[in-house]
C-alpha cells in the first residue's frame, strides 16, 4: 500500500468518494439519515482540512499529468467544500427523517467530488470526466423532492445540461484533432491559429459549453427555472458550486490553453458579459419570486464574474500584463468565492420561509417562494432574516462584505486594464441591483407579518449563522483571502 | 486604541448591547450612555486639540490590506474636528429628544448609535477605502428609520433616498479607483491614503488635466449629491416627510454634513488643478441651490417640507462659502456647516412635536400654539429666527462671513444672493412662524398641551449652543481659520494662475 502515496495531494477526493460509497452501504442496513449527515459532515470538515493544509504548498501534478494539485485548485477546492459543508449542516433540518436521505447526502458528496476533480484538472478528458461526475450527481438531487415543480426543474437542467456537455466534448474534439494533445499545458504549446476557422468553431463550442454551466447570457434559460423549482438546499448547491465549477474550467482551458486565441475569445466575453449583468438586473426588477430573483441575480453576477476573462484578455497588451492579469483572475476568484457564500446563504433562508410556509398551511402553499410570504420575515424569523438581510447587502456589494470585497478587487482591475466602460456598467448595474434586493429587505423588515413568530430550525439557524461569518469576516479581514486568490491567480499565468 | 478609534468603537457596542436589551427604559438608557461618551471624548479632544496646527492630530494608523496599500488610518485637523463634536452633541441630544420612543425602542436607539458611528467614521476616516466602507455603512440605518418609523409613504422614500444617493457614491467610488491607479509612491506601491493621493492630483505629469477633470467631476458630483444641492437634491424632500423626527434630525444636521466635509477635505484640494469651468459650474449649483432652496420654502404647506428645503437653501450657503477660496468665505462655509447642524435639529424638532401634538403638520391648519403651548412656542420661535439669521445667533455669524467673503471673488454671484435670498429667508420664516404660533388658537387644538420636558430639553440646548457660538463663534473658527488656511495653501497660486 506504501506506493500509494503518491496520491496524498488527492487524500480529499479519496476520502470522499470513499465515504458516499460507504454511505450508500450503510445505508442498505441502517435507515438513518442523520447518521449520515453527521458521516458526511466529519468527511466534509476533515475534506476542507486537508484541502486548506495544503493550499499555500507547491504544484503537485499527478496520474500521467492529468490532475494538478496547485494554490488554483485548492482555492476552488475550498469554496466548493464550503459550500457543500453549509449544505449538508442545513439538510439536517430538511432531510432529518425523510427516507433517502441518504442518497441525498451521498449524490451530494459525489457532486462536491465531481467539482473538485475539475478545479484540478489539467486535461480535457478528466475535465470532462468530472464534470460530468458533478452534473449527473446534481441532475438527480435536482429532482429530490419528487414533487411537479422538482421533476420540471431537473428535465430541463438535464437537457440543457447534456446538450451542453457535448458541445463543450465537441469543442474538446476538435482542439484534440488539431493539438493531437488532450493536456491542457501542451495544447498551449501549439501554434493553433494555423488552423484557420477551425479554431474559430473549437473556441465557440468550448465556450459554448461552458457558458452554459456558468449561466450567461444567452445561454441561461435553464437557471431561472431549475433554481426556482429544484429543492432549495440543491438550488444552493447549484447557484454556489456547480455554477462555479464552469469558471474553474473556464479558467484553465482559456487562459492556459487557448490564451494565444485570446483575441477570438476576449471580445466575446466583453459582449457576453456585459449583456449577462445587464439582462439578469433588468429580469430580476419584474420577478416575484424570491428564488427567481437569486436566480437573475445569480446570474447578473456571473455577468460579473466574466469580466475577469476580458481583463485578461485586455491584459496582454499592457506593459504590466502579469500584474493586471493576476489581480483580475485574483478579484474573479474573490468574487466567486463570496458569490458562492452569499448565494448559498440566500438559497438556504428560502428553504427556512418555504418550511415556515408549510407550517402555515394556508393559501399560497403552492408557491412558497412569493415574495409576500417574506411579509414581516424580521419578526417571524429574525435570525433568518438578519443573515439574509446582510446577504442582500452583501450581493448589492455594500461595505464590508464579502461581495465588496470581490467587487473592489475585480472592477479595480478593468479599470487597471483600462476597461472603464465595463468597469462604469458593472457599477451601474450594481446601484440596479440594489433595487430588487432593497424590495426583499423592505418586505422582510418594512411590512407586517402576516402569521406567527416561529421556531427555526437548528440545522438552518447554523448554516445561515456560519455563512454570515463568512460573508462579513472576508469582508472585514479581506487580507489572507486576497493573498490565497493572488497565490491561486499566480498558477495561471504564465511563468 | 486612541481617542478616535474609541470614539467610534463605543457606540458601535452600543449599538449591539440596545439591540438586544428588552425594555424602553433599558435600551434608552444604553444609548443615551453609549453616545455620551463619546461626546466625552470629543470635548477631551477639543481641549487638547492644538488650535495652531495644520498636522492630523491623534493620528492613529494600523495596517489592514497592505497588498492593496489600504490603511486603517484615522485622525483629525481643523476641518474633521468640529464636525466630530457636533455629531456627537447631536446625537446624545436627539436621543434624549427620541425618550419616548415606544415602537421597537431597542431597534431604534440601536440605529440612531449606529448612525453615529458611521459619522465619526467618515469625519475622521483618512484612508479612502475605509472612508467609502463608512460613507456607505451611515446609508443603512438610515435606509431602516425612514423604512420602519417612517410616515404612510415610507417604503417608496427610504429606497429612493437609498439607490439615489448609493448611486452618487458609486460614481465617487469610480473616481477614487481613477486616482488609486494612477498614481504610485516612490516605491511603486499604491496607496488610498487620503492626503497622499489629494496631494498627488497637483502634479501635472501624474494626473493630466483632462483626466483630473473627470476624477474632480466624479468625486464631486458623489458630494453634491449628499449636500443636497440643486439638481440633485430631489430625494431630500422625500425622504425628510416621510422619516421620523429623529431621523430627519440626523439627516439634516448630520448626514447633509458629509458632503460639505466631502467639499473641504476632498474637493477645495483638488479644485485648483482643474478646469476653472468648474468653478464657474459650482458657483452657479450653489447660487441656484439657495434660492431656489429658499422659493421651494416658501410654497410648502407642511411646515417639515419646508423646514427640509430651508436645509438645501442653507447647504448652499456652504457650497458658495468653499467654492468662492477665500479664508474668509472657507471659513464661513465650515461655520455654517457647524452651525446649520445645531440649529436644524431644533427645527425639525419643532416640526416632529407639533406633529404629535396636534396630530397634523399642515400650517394651514395650525394656528395659535402659542397659546396651549407656551414653553414650547419660545423655542421653536427662538429656532426660527437662529436659522433665518438673527445677529447674535451662530447662523447670523455664518452667512455673514461667507458672504463677506464670497463677494471678493464671486461679487455677482453673492449680490444676487443678497438681494434675492435674504429677503425671502426671512419672509417664510416668519410666515411659518405667525401661521403655526400665533393669532387666535383654532377651536379643536384647544386640548393641544405643551411638549415634553426631554424634548423642550434637548431644544433649549440647541437654542443655547447657537447662542454661545453666535456670541463667542471664535471658539469653533479659530480651528476653522487655521483649517481654511490649510486649505488654501495653494491658492497664492491659485490666483495667480488665473482660476478665479
Amino acid at each position: 500500500m506504501a506506493d500509494l502515496g503518491y496520491m496524498a495531494p488527492m487524500g480529499a477526493e479519496i476520502l470522499l468518494s470513499a465515504l458516499a460509497v460507504l454511505i450508500l452501504l450503510i445505508g442498505l442496513f441502517i435507515r438513518n439519515s442523520s447518521l449520515m449527515g453527521y458521516l458526511s459532515l466529519a468527511g466534509i470538515v476533515a475534506a476542507l482540512g486537508m484541502v486548506l493544509s495544503s493550499i499555500t504548498s507547491p504544484t503537485v501534478t499527478l496520474l500521467f499529468d492529468t490532475l494538478s494539485v496547485d494554490s488554483l485548485s485548492q482555492f476552488f477546492k475550498a469554496t466548493f467544500l464550503v459550500v457543500s459543508l453549509l449544505v449538508v449542516v442545513a439538510s439536517f433540518s430538511r432531510y432529518k427523517d425523510s427516507p433517502g436521505g441518504m442518497e441525498f447526502y451521498a449524490l451530494l458528496l459525489l457532486a462536491t467530488v465531481g467539482m473538485m476533480v475539475v478545479s484540478s484538472a489539467i486535461d480535457l478528458i478528466t475535465l470532462f470526466v468530472g464534470f460530468e461526475l458533478a452534473s449527473l450527481s446534481t441532475y438527480a438531487l435536482a429532482a429530490f423532492d419528487k414533487s411537479r415543480r422538482n421533476l420540471e426543474a431537473a428535465m430541463k437542467y438535464f437537457l440543457f445540461g447534456s446538450v451542453s456537455s457535448a458541445f463543450m466534448l465537441f469543442g474538446f474534439s476538435l482542439l484534440y484533432g488539431m493539438a493531437g494533445t488532450t493536456s491542457i499545458p501542451k495544447i498551449a504549446t501549439f501554434a493553433m491559429a494555423d488552423f484557420g476557422p477551425a479554431t474559430l468553431v473549437a473556441v465557440i463550442f468550448v465556450i459554448a459549453g461552458f457558458a452554459f454551466k456558468m449561466a450567461l447570457v444567452p445561454f441561461h434559460m435553464w437557471a431561472p427555472d431549475t433554481y426556482e423549482g429544484a429543492p432549495a438546499l440543491v438550488s444552493a448547491m447549484l447557484a454556489a458550486g456547480s455554477k462555479k465549477m464552469g469558471f474553474a474550467a473556464a479558467f484553465r482551458v482559456l487562459f492556459v490553453a487557448l490564451l494565444a486565441l485570446r483575441t477570438d475569445w476576449y471580445i466575446a466575453f466583453a459582449i457576453l458579459a456585459a449583456v449577462t449583468m445587464t439582462l439578469g438586473n433588468v429580469v430580476a426588477i419584474w420577478q416575484n419570486n424570491v428564488r427567481r430573483i437569486l436566480a437573475y441575480s445569480s446570474i447578473a453576477q456571473a455577468g460579473y464574474i466574466a469580466i475577469t476573462f476580458v481583463v485578461v484578455g485586455a491584459a496582454a497588451d499592457l506593459p504590466n500584463s502579469a500584474y493586471v492579469a493576476q489581480t483580475g483572475i485574483a478579484g474573479g476568484l474573490l468574487l466567486i468565492l463570496g458569490h458562492a457564500l452569499m448565494k448559498t446563504g440566500a438559497f438556504i433562508a428560502t428553504a427556512v420561509v418555504a418550511y415556515m410556509v408549510l407550517k402555515d398551511n394556508k393559501e399560497g402553499k403552492d408557491n412558497p417562494d412569493d415574495i409576500s410570504n417574506y411579509a414581516g420575515l424580521a419578526r417571524r424569523a429574525p435570525i433568518t432574516a438578519f443573515c439574509m438581510l446582510i446577504f442582500m447587502f452583501a450581493l448589492a456589494g455594500i461595505p464590508p462584505t464579502a461581495g465588496y470585497v470581490g467587487k473592489f478587487v475585480l472592477f479595480g482591475s478593468a479599470i487597471n486594464a483600462g476597461l472603464v466602460w465595463l468597469a462604469v456598467l458593472a457599477i451601474l448595474n450594481s446601484a440596479l441591483s440594489l433595487y430588487y434586493y432593497l424590495r426583499i429587505i423592505g418586505y422582510m423588515y418594512l411590512k407586517e407579518p402576516t402569521g406567527a413568530k416561529i421556531a427555526e430550525p437548528r440545522g438552518y439557524a447554523a448554516a445561515l449563522i456560519l455563512t454570515l461569518i463568512g460573508v462579513v469576516g472576508i469582508g472585514v479581514f479581506p487580507q489572507t483571502f486576497i493573498d490565497y486568490a493572488m497565490q491561486a491567480a499566480a498558477v495561471l499565468l504564465p511563468h | 486604541m486612541n481617542e478616535i478609534s474609541l470614539m467610534i468603537a463605543i457606540p458601535l457596542i452600543g449599538a449591539i448591547i440596545t439591540f438586544f436589551t428588552r425594555s424602553r427604559a433599558q435600551a434608552r438608557m444604553v444609548a443615551l450612555i453609549a453616545s455620551i461618551i463619546p461626546l466625552l471624548i470629543s470635548l477631551q479632544m477639543y481641549m487638547g486639540f492644538d488650535k495652531t496646527s495644520m498636522k492630523m492630530q491623534f493620528l492613529e494608523s494600523y495596517t489592514w490590506v497592505p497588498s492593496l496599500g489600504i490603511k486603517y488610518t484615522v485622525g483629525v485637523d481643523g476641518i474633521g474636528l468640529p464636525l466630530v463634536v457636533l455629531s456627537t452633541i447631536v446625537s446624545v441630544l436627539v436621543i434624549i429628544y427620541s425618550w419616548g420612543e415606544d415602537k421597537k425602542p431597542n431597534q431604534f436607539f440601536a440605529l440612531l448609535l449606529l448612525n453615529e458611528v458611521g459619522v465619526l467614521g467618515v469625519f475622521t476616516a483618512l484612508d479612502f477605502f475605509l472612508f467609502y466602507i463608512f460613507w456607505e455603512i451611515v446609508l443603512i440605518p438610515m435606509f431602516f428609520l425612514i423604512g420602519v418609523w417612517g410616515g404612510p409613504r415610507k417604503d417608496y422614500a427610504a429606497i429612493k433616498f437609498f439607490i439615489y444617493t448609493h448611486v452618487a457614491s458609486l460614481v465617487m467610488l469610480l473616481a477614487i479607483f481613477a486616482l488609486y491607479f494612477t498614481y504610485r509612491m516612490p516605491d511603486g506601491s499604491r496607496t488610498f491614503d487620503m492626503l497622499t493621493l489629494l496631494a498627488a492630483t497637483a502634479d501635472q505629469t501624474i494626473f493630466p488635466t483632462s483626466l483630473l477633470n473627470i476624477i474632480f467631476a466624479g468625486l464631486l458630483l458623489g458630494f453634491l449629491v449628499k449636500m443636497p444641492a440643486f439638481p440633485f437634491h430631489t430625494w431630500l424632500p422625500d425622504a425628510h416627510v416621510e422619516a421620523p423626527t429623529a431621523g430627519s434630525v440626523v439627516l439634516a444636521a448630520l448626514l447633509l454634513k458629509m458632503g460639505g466635509y466631502g467639499l473641504f477635505r476632498v474637493i477645495l484640494p483638488i479644485l485648483p488643478h482643474v478646469d476653472k469651468i468648474f468653478v464657474t459650474v459650482i458657483a452657479i449649483i450653489a447660487v441656484i441651490s439657495i434660492i431656489y432652496g429658499a422659493f421651494l420654502a416658501l410654497a410648502q404647506k407642511d411646515i417639515k417640507k419646508l423646514v427640509a428645503y430651508s436645509s438645501i437653501s442653507h447647504m448652499g450657503f456652504v457650497t458658495l462659502g468653499a467654492v468662492a477660496f477665500t479664508w474668509m468665505s472657507i471659513q464661513g462655509a465650515m461655520f455654517q456647516q457647524f452651525s446649520h447642524g445645531i440649529i436644524t435639529c431644533a427645527l425639525f424638532m419643532s416640526a416632529g412635536t407639533i406633529q404629535h401634538t396636534v396630530g397634523t403638520r399642515v400650517i394651514a391648519e395650525l394656528g395659535g400654539l402659542a397659546d396651549r403651548m407656551p414653553r414650547f412656542a419660545f423655542l421653536m420661535l427662538a429656532a426660527f429666527m437662529a436659522s433665518l439669521g438673527l445677529p447674535g445667533m451662530s447662523g447670523f455669524v455664518a452667512e455673514f462671513l461667507v458672504l463677506a467673503g464670497s463677494y471678493a471673488t464671486l461679487p455677482v454671484y453673492t449680490l444676487i444672493v443678497i438681494f434675492t435670498s435674504v429677503a425671502i429667508t426671512a419672509g417664510y420664516h416668519l410666515w411659518a412662524t405667525q401661521k403655526v404660533l400665533f393669532g387666535p388658537i383654532l377651536q379643536k387644538h384647544l386640548d393641544v398641551h405643551d411638549a415634553h420636558g426631554y424634548e423642550l430639553f434637548s431644544m433649549s440646548m440647541i437654542i443655547l449652543l447657537s447662542l454661545l457660538f453666535g456670541i463667542r463663534p471664535s471658539l469653533i473658527t479659530d480651528i476653522m481659520g487655521v483649517a481654511a488656511n490649510q486649505v488654501m495653501q495653494p491658492v497664492v497660486t491659485l490666483a495667480q494662475m488665473g482660476v478665479i
